[in-house]
């Protein structure tokens, strides 16, 4: 038993190592950062894509529906392993694109950015549809009756409130997207995962990683009560009745 | 009636998420089978007793290889030899190398053999056989890199893998720009081949192993290292590691280990290894 605490919670040696482990954790949440402004970004594109109407669209919808699809249905960590181990083979882009050494980061941050940004982009397009689609649709044809056009109504009516209405779950997916930046450890980006066992790996001692894990329930706690809260505010909302009348 | 599609749907995803499993459970017992078929085999040529349970990081080829119920390679293939002279059959758990000897320490099995350099700091926590086998370094580049050894490592972006002696001479005598640990070998080889970095320090039979089988990629440099592996056990198990060395000693002088080693480097094992 003993020897369990001794293995996990060496108090000392987490003291030892704990700005090491702390300047790593930063790191994930730069990944998280970079990765939460794109993926919000391209999720809410990949939403309005697939809403929009009329047949001849209907080639973009399936490309957008065929994205979310694939991209949700592949693990994360396959994703990282082929775009770091594939992309840099393509010749014909650009060096500096290939293997990105930008803003003084190394290529496998952004490998690791690049595919967490399409994965979750696809997540986050189903809760932003999510959020769309429970506006009443009596909202876009009124808008549409007042001559603004669909992505004028998609723009001033529709959107603003579905954004009102996602809170929650989106603040569901960033949790997740914060946890999965120690996955881009296994292309040896030294974020706090890799760390933990590269100390495990020199010390036989396990309790960096339980420091790591500290890290993460620190920020992540919050945010999970931060999501109780909507709910219930929602709830309170939905309720009354009210929630439609927020634009 | 949608209602009942969606179940109907549902239905028909269950049964074949159970047709999977039970394929699964057909394969294990395939195994499973082909395991006691050796072991009756074992018993034949005088052996039997239990299973010997035994640790590996699974894929290191030419080391360990192969995929689970089937893993082969230099290491195997000797344990499996061992395991003849001492009368028990080895039973292999794919593991991961940081946390090897902290498992085998605390009893999750009876021996590791891993491609584990004897060390000190390793010897704090395991007990080690007599060395099975005497290891190198290599740093492995691109072919026509211009990179022709340790000493032209400066600056570059370099990579090892993750919990080696590797990553340690990397650290202690490379001089790099930047060292990264990836947490398994082939990722480390695949990183270098797709020119994300310029060079990997790996053990030699790894790095020729590479070198045969990917191609587009040559040994710069051969470091010795005066490294030695070892099968690793927990310290108080005296017993097992006697026999296992006297497993080990007679391996090597029947002329066994030549023809595994052979077998698996395409070279003749250096003279204290010889029959």
């Amino acid at each position: 038993m003993s020897e369990f605490f001794h293995q996990y919670f060496d108090f000392n040696y987490m003291g030892e190592h704990f700005w090491e482990v702390l300047e790593a954790f930063l790191q994930n949440l730069v990944i998280f950062a970079v990765v939460a402004v794109l993926a919000l970004s391209w999720g809410l594109l990949l939403a309005l894509l697939r809403q929009l109407p009329g047949k001849k669209f209907v080639p973009v919808r399936f490309v957008t529906i065929a994205y979310i699809d694939l991209f949700r249905a592949i693990p994360i960590l396959i994703v990282i392993l082929l775009i770091s181990g594939g992309i840099p083979f393509l010749e014909f882009i650009p060096k500096d694109i290939r293997i990105p050494h930008w803003f003084g980061k190394p290529d496998p941050f952004w490998y690791g950015v690049a595919a967490l940004m399409l994965v979750y982009g696809a997540f986050t397009a189903e809760v932003y549809r999510a959020g769309i689609e429970a506006v009443p649709r009596g909202q876009m044809e009124a808008a549409r009756s007042l001559g603004m056009s669909h992505w004028q109504a998609m723009r001033h009516v529709v959107v603003p409130q579905a954004v009102t209405l996602i809170p929650a779950p989106m603040l569901n997916e960033l949790i997740s997207l914060l946890k999965d930046t120690t996955l881009v450890s296994v292309i040896a980006f030294a974020e706090s995962v890799l760390i933990s066992r590269e100390l495990l790996a020199q010390s036989f001692n396990s309790s960096a990683m339980i420091l790591t894990a500290f890290f993460f329930i620190l920020i992540i706690l919050p945010m999970a009560r931060v999501v109780d809260k909507l709910i219930a505010r929602q709830q309170g909302k939905i309720a009354r009745g009210s929630h439609i009348e927020v634009a | 009636m949608s209602k009942t599609r969606l179940a109907a749907l549902f239905a028909v995803f269950l049964v074949a998420i159970a047709a999977l499993a039970v394929a699964g459970c057909g394969g294990s017992d395939d195994s499973s089978s082909t395991g006691s078929e050796t072991g009756a085999s074992t018993e034949e040529s005088g052996g039997g007793g239990e299973p010997l349970t035994v640790g590996s990081d699974i894929p290191y080829p030419p080391f360990e290889e192969g995929k689970p119920g089937e893993y082969t390679g230099f290491d195997i293939d000797l344990m499996d030899a061992i395991g003849e002279r001492i009368g028990r059959t080895p039973e292999y758990t794919d593991t991961s190398f940081e946390t090897i000897f902290r498992d085998v320490a605390q009893g999750k099995f009876e021996a590791v053999i891993s491609a584990a350099t004897i060390t000190e700091e390793r010897e704090q926590t395991v007990g080690f056989s007599d060395p099975y086998y005497l290891s190198e370094q290599a740093i492995l580049v691109k072919e026509g890199s211009d990179i022709t050894g340790l000493a032209d490592l400066e600056g570059k972006v370099v990579a090892a893998q993750q919990g080696t002696t590797g990553l340690e001479l990397g650290k202690e005598k490379a001089n790099a720009s930047e060292l990264r640990p990836f947490p398994e070998g082939p990722d480390a080889v695949n990183a270098l081949k797709a020119g994300t970095v310029e060079a990997v320090i790996i053990d030699a039979p790894v790095a020729q192993n590479a070198v045969e089988k990917s191609g587009g990629v040559e040994i710069a440099e051969k470091v010795p290292t005066e490294e030695e592996y070892g099968i690793a056990l927990a310290k108080d198990n005296t017993q097992l590691l006697e026999e296992i060395n006297k497993g080990l000693e007679e391996v090597i002088a029947d002329g066994t280990y030549t023809t595994i080693y052979e077998k698996w480097f395409n070279l003749e094992p250096p003279k204290q290894f010889q029959g």
